[in-house]
């Protein structure tokens, strides 16, 4: 008897999702395995043989607001090529789901941060600097509720809620969508500056460059991509973009990661990050 | 940081930003003994601004009944417990502060000491802060003398402060003051949502909205004062208690400047909570029938001064300053100057130009319900 229970507790062990898959034994570079199928599914098997890079993650005490109590302490990082893209999967200890945006209400969130020249002399980890700038892949909860069918009202986040009347409901505007959206965006301003902070989306990831803190700007291209999952112990989150410029066998780079626990009050700034850590093609 | 002047202290004080005043700074007078909570202000604003998705729970203007409203809830009670000391040395010519500001008081890794209001706190704007909560029962009165058998209404919009906490708080510098009238905004194309201005700001005078996740305030009408109209909480104001205009630093005061001449020439107007450090530019003339030990910690220590002076305005025949405050309400218009001629204010505009007039005393038109001319009772008619 004693030995099923143990026999099942073990199997519950290695069925218990990635965080639990297997003893970690970790990288000191991010290695990325080339000529694998690229995949936005943090639980496909191409996954299982890749290295895991376990990132350190400090407080980001450089500029204020800084984050004065640590939370997440290492993120698991893998990634694969295929040849065009490169895709990350990051997977990290989260015990709570931070989703719903709202005030003093934060989201849970991941970073991919690249140098944007191959250059010896790289920029400082915190976010670039002058004249030397990184391009980042920002996923967060929120925009992964959106992409997964959240609808786009206030009754998803608060599901009590009784809005009597918006304007760009009245009645004559009622046949006429394109009115209804002009009517709606005069309440919405960031909306119609085309600032997506939320509402509809069709990807969870956000291209940004920055050349040092308080910098941060769209990037010129929306080419990444991502899919983040809960696991038992946390998120799991895949983000894929183009290999970075001249980022080959000979020709190494640098990267470095940031994450963001809405439970824990962390937003911009109030973050937990890496320091560079080399990236290497396999 | 920086050190910059803050006249409402008496003194320098540290700031995130060097000094910069706008060359005209927007600013208002509020006179809350005429204001009744109508909340027709709430209104004009809410109808104007925030009726947007995501918006539902903004009141950009609010009334609130003081000691014992609040909105969001307790969000002054919570800043005044966090701040220190809050003293002043009134001993010399002018009263200095002597405690710290927020920006002084800011804790390891901030840029200014503050909090964020959660969802609960704002679940109670002013909707029947002053009626009895629940039923009385049968035979229950009050046997002694009430001590407090006072309240007032306290009406706030953002302050447009000239040493704004929003603005500090930024890290990606998205809130900016208009150097041509000092009028605070929140960049909507730039806030990335991280909330630090709501935490900043120490009136509460910034929202977040969950549906554009960025921040968002009272913007003054900024499109209406740019054609010289005062803003939308202004003009539908029943109680015609507000003034908008400029203010100049005191050094630089002009009585021809109804605002100027209210809190600077007269001292009657003061800052809401100037011990915060903001340089708050809404200026408000102290409820006369609320002990000042109360209303001092909330408007500084002029308030002593400023109560006499306007309840001894009409017996000191102070027509200039019964005058003045009976200019208010009178226009749309922005009245940058006034000036009293004989027994009639007049409001003008920057250029001098006359808006409206306004007489000392208004005339008692005494109309009988009988109408002798008609033949009629007037409130027989159909």
């Amino acid at each position: 008897m004693k030995s099923t229970l143990l026999i099942a507790l073990i199997a519950v062990m290695i069925g218990a999702g990635p965080a639990c898959r297997r003893a970690i034994v970790s990288t000191p570079d991010v290695q990325v395995v080339s000529g694998q199928t690229i995949t936005l599914d943090a639980n496909a098997s191409v996954w299982n043989p890749v290295p895991v890079h376990l990132s350190k993650q400090i407080q980001q005490d450089l500029v204020e607001p800084r984050l004065m109590e640590a939370s997440t302490q290492e993120v698991q990082i893998q990634a694969i090529s295929d040849g065009n893209l490169i895709a990350f999967r990051i997977e990290w200890l989260d015990d709570t789901q931070d989703d719903l945006p709202g005030p003093a209400r934060f989201m849970d969130g991941v970073a991919v941060q690249l140098p944007a020249k191959i250059d010896p002399n790289v920029p400082a980890p915190q976010m670039g600097e002058t004249g030397k700038s990184v391009e980042i892949s920002y996923w967060r909860a929120d925009w992964q509720a959106v992409v997964d069918g959240r609808a786009d009202d206030i009754t998803s986040i608060y599901p009590n809620a009784k809005p009597d009347h918006y304007p760009f409901n009245a009645k004559p505007l009622e046949n006429n969508p394109d009115a209804q959206a002009q009517a709606a965006q005069r309440y919405s301003p960031a909306r119609a500056l085309g600032n997506g902070r939320e509402g509809p989306r069709t990807e969870p990831v956000e291209d940004l460059i920055a050349e040092g803190p308080g910098t941060l700007a769209p990037g010129p291209n929306a080419f990444s991509k991502g899919k983040g999952v809960r696991t038992r112990t946390g998120w799991a989150v895949v983000i894929t973009r183009p290999l970075p410029a001249g980022f080959s066998k000979e020709s190494p780079s640098q990267i470095a990661f940031a994450v963001w626990q809405g439970s824990h009050d962390e937003t911009g700034a109030r973050k937990m990050r890496s320091g560079w850590v080399n990236l290497l093609m396999k | 940081m920086a050190r910059v002047y803050n006249w409402q202290l008496g003194r320098e004080m540290s700031y995130w930003y060097p000094e910069s005043r706008a060359s005209k700074q927007f600013a208002a007078v509020f006179d809350i003994n005429k204001c009744i909570a109508c909340q027709t202000c709430t209104l004009a604003c809410k109808t104007t601004w925030t009726s947007g998705k995501g918006q539902e729970y903004m009141l950009w203007n609010n009334v609130e009944s003081k000691p014992y409203g609040f909105y969001p809830l307790a969000w002054d009670l919570k800043l005044l417990e966090m701040l220190d000391g809050q003293k002043w040395n009134e001993g010399g010519e002018k009263p200095v502060y002597e405690g710290s500001t927020i920006f002084e008081s800011a804790p390891a890794g901030e840029r200014v000491m503050g909090w964020r209001p959660e969802d609960e706190d704002y679940a109670y704007p002013n909707v029947g802060e002053d009626d009895c909560a629940g039923g009385v029962d049968g035979g229950a009165n009050i046997f002694e003398t009430h001590d407090m058998a006072w309240f007032y209404y306290l009406a706030r919009i953002c302050n447009h402060c000239t040493y704004p906490g929003c603005l500090a708080s930024c890290p990606r510098g998205s809130i900016y003051k208009r150097p041509e009238d000092g009028i605070v905004l929140v960049d909507q194309g730039r806030c990335r949502g991280y909330q630090e201005c709501v935490r900043g700001c120490p009136y509460k005078k910034v929202f977040f909205n969950m549906m554009t996740g960025t921040s968002e305030k009272c913007i003054a009408c900024y499109p209406k004062m740019e054609q010289g109209i005062q803003p939308q909480c202004f003009v539908n104001c029943i109680g015609k208690i507000r003034m908008a205009g400029f203010i100049n630093p005191p050094d630089k005061a002009n009585p021809e400047n109804p605002i100027d001449y209210l809190v600077h020439v007269k001292k009657v107007a003061l800052p809401l909570f100037p011990q915060f450090g903001l340089e708050p530019n809404v200026y408000y003339i102290p409820p006369i029938h609320v002990p000042t030990s109360f209303t001092k910690q909330m408007f500084g220590p002029g308030v002593d001064a400023a109560v006499k002076t306007y309840r001894e305005a009409a017996a000191n025949k102070d027509d200039d300053l019964t005058g003045l405050l009976g200019l208010f309400g009178s226009s749309e218009m922005l009245m940058e100057r006034w000036k009293r001629v004989g027994d009639k204010i007049i409001g003008l505009d920057a250029a001098g130009k006359q808006i409206v007039d306004v007489p000392l005393k208004e005339p008692v038109v005494e109309r009988p319900a009988f109408d002798k001319l008609y033949q009629i009772t007037r409130t027989n008619c159909p």
